[in-house]
């Protein structure tokens, strides 16, 4: 590996970090202030305005690197609100929070499996219709 | 955790990866980089509206449980059964975890 490509993939992996970092930090303290001062619907302007423009540098753009399987920006996201109350509060509030956390991961899991059933139908079915249509 | 909050925290685990999957890809394919913006608010804001604003996801413990979290297990695991490498994709994740440790203690140098 070349110096030039031992560059590309330092940029790749710290540009990661730090858009993971950014999209965290954003989500983990300006959202809950929005909630605080509009209730319910700060929450889902904050989703508007922080997830678009975190979305489009993150994904769009691509300063978090994906070449695999797709790890979101959400991952980062996560991880920073829950690590944030374990700096604050200490390892065991993160204890308590095992419970939320592996049903959470359960429910998405069978979540993104059905969603991966469906499209699967979905794409058939269009390509069925494109059949029709040229016939 | 009693049974009915488990109940309503994985279907809150499921909704989100499931609508993020299904949607956000076909949002961008109708209206470009602007389908993104769309999905911001109306996948990520009405979802969070269920999940934590009216609260589905029930929080056991103090450390917050977003559910980011299940938007990254849900998506991942998609993409993985979709055929993506998941060697790669283990590697993101390290990403994903420092940068997370790091956006987590800046916002501890916020609060503390």
């Amino acid at each position: 590996m070349g110096l030039k490509n031992m560059e590309v993939t330092l940029v790749k992996n710290l540009g990661s970090i730090i858009g993971f970092a950014i999209a965290g930090i954003f989500v983990m303290s300006v959202w809950g202030a929005f909630v605080e001062a509009y209730g319910i619907f700060g929450g889902w302007f904050a989703g508007l305005m922080i997830i678009s423009i975190m979305w489009f540098m993150n994904h769009f753009l691509g300063l978090v690197a994906n070449e695999g399987a797709f790890v979101d920006m959400a991952a980062g996201i996560g991880i920073c609100g829950t690590m944030r109350d374990v700096f604050l509060q200490g390892p065991q509030a993160g204890i308590n929070s095992l419970p939320t956390l592996a049903f959470v991961i359960i429910g998405a899991i069978i979540g993104g499996m059905a969603a991966v059933a469906v499209e699967k139908v979905w794409a058939e079915r269009d390509a069925a219709k494109t059949k029709d249509i040229s016939m | 955790m009693a049974f009915p909050k488990i109940i309503a925290t994985m279907a809150g685990g499921f909704i989100f990866p499931f609508l993020l999957r299904l949607l956000w890809g076909n949002l961008c394919d109708n209206f470009g980089p602007i389908g993104g913006w769309l999905a911001g608010g109306f996948i990520v804001g009405t979802t969070w509206t269920l999940n934590h604003g009216v609260g589905l996801i029930y929080q056991s413990g103090e450390a917050w449980i977003d559910m980011a979290w299940a938007a990254f297990a849900g998506l991942f695991v998609a993409s993985a059964i979709s055929g993506d490498d998941v060697g790669k994709g283990v590697g993101m994740i390290i990403n994903a975890i420092l940068g997370g440790v790091l956006g987590g203690f800046i916002l501890y140098c916020l609060y503390v």
